[in-house]
């Protein structure tokens, strides 16, 4: 039993979540690479991420200098814009990288 | 041949009563101890991965439902045969024992709630556009300030979130033994919850659901249910208990494309 007023955006918003999570690594011979490429890509994406956040936990905490807010900044740009080159050369898109981490919920 | 499994059951009886399964096959029950696997025979031909066979699978747990108590399987859980079946069944007999007994008399209901989550984000957004750090000359400081936006944007929208979410389960919470609440699987899907609640409750809990639906603003809400108990089976070594019920087999088909829908009929 459902009971709702509000099927259609439901049904359109579980899509969404549906689409949102790759559920495995398509690899197979003629993908191999990009199946590889994809599966680390997700995890550097998972550290750089983590990295990220811990950056601003300790900017809101005030716990980095002026000198080091401009370090940790710059090596979390250039770690971004490889990111974005790595995408590009194996044709993989942000959503792509998505990884579920059950109880914390989704990568991106 | 192969057996297609839909539940383990608290009966070690036959079946009182003809249910067809997938391809139509006879639905039984293999006794184990105290408890029964209810199985049918997998005629080759038939394919498992499919529409159809999702709602069969669902049709007869549903029906199991009204009469036992019931810990639904993963979709596509095969065994090559009885023997092999029962050795897992086997390793796993004191969880079953528990999770029967834990969710005896009990049925899930699921609600979703959808909120005007992007209005909301840019409403946030709009408030710290005023902070734009323009003046910025040094890179990683100006990408590191952007950042730090973009976190306490994203952490505001997050705690109003939780907010809006604690409202929602104190319409349910006390009417439920045990809950799962997942909060922004998308932006707008402010709320998944899953609750375990007493069949003598279950009333109760559509009211609940009335009484929070007609309690205005620009929320959905959607209410699903009674479904077998997807959510609420623990299984102490190996398996999973996630969505979709259990997975106890290393060697059955597992279909990972459906998760969340899996068996759930939403």
């Amino acid at each position: 039993m459902v009971e709702t007023d509000s099927l259609e955006i439901f049904a359109k918003e579980m899509e969404k979540v549906q689409d949102a999570l790759p559920k495995k690594i398509e690899a197979n011979p003629e993908n191999a690479e990009k199946g590889l490429a994809k599966l680390v890509l997700t995890l550097i994406e998972l550290i750089r991420k983590l990295m990220e956040k811990q950056a601003m936990r300790r900017v809101e905490a005030g716990s980095l200098t002026d000198e080091e807010i401009e370090r940790v900044g710059e090596t979390l740009m250039k770690l971004e814009n490889k990111m974005k080159e790595l995408k590009e050369i194996f044709g993989l898109k942000d959503e792509e990288l998505n990884l579920n981490l059950g109880p914390l919920g989704d990568l991106m | 041949m192969k057996i297609y499994t839909y539940a383990i059951i608290d009966s070690n009886s036959g079946m009182d009563e003809p249910i067809r399964g997938l391809g139509e096959a006879s639905v039984y029950n293999i006794p184990y101890h105290d408890i029964g696997i209810v199985v049918s025979d997998l005629d080759p031909q038939v394919q498992i991965k499919t529409k159809e066979s999702i709602l069969k699978h669902e049709e007869v747990v549903e029906r199991l439902m009204d009469r036992f108590t019931v810990l639904p399987m993963r979709l596509y859980t095969v065994f090559s045969g009885k023997e092999e079946m029962l050795l897992k069944v086997k390793d796993y007999y004191e969880d079953f024992i528990e999770n029967l007994d834990r969710v005896r008399n009990k049925a899930e209901f699921g609600i979703k709630v959808i909120w005007t989550g992007n209005i909301i984000k840019e409403r946030i957004s709009n408030a710290y556009k005023n902070e734009s750090p323009a003046h910025l000359t040094q890179s990683g400081t100006k990408f590191m300030k952007e950042k730090f936006e973009k976190y306490k944007i994203d952490k505001e929208f997050e705690e109003e979130a939780d907010r809006c979410s604690a409202i929602v389960d104190g319409f349910f919470n006390r009417l439920a033994s045990e809950k799962k609440l997942e909060k922004l699987k998308t932006d707008n899907l402010l709320l998944s919850a899953s609750y375990l609640v007493d069949k003598e409750k279950k009333d109760d809990f559509k009211k609940a659901f009335e009484e929070l639906r007609s309690s205005g603003g620009d929320l959905k809400y959607l209410l699903s249910g009674p479904w077998p108990p997807y959510n609420f089976i623990i299984l102490s070594h190996s398996g999973d208990g996630k969505v979709g019920g259990m997975d106890i087999s290393d060697k059955a088909f597992q279909h990972k494309d459906m998760e969340g829908n899996e068996g759930r009929g939403e």
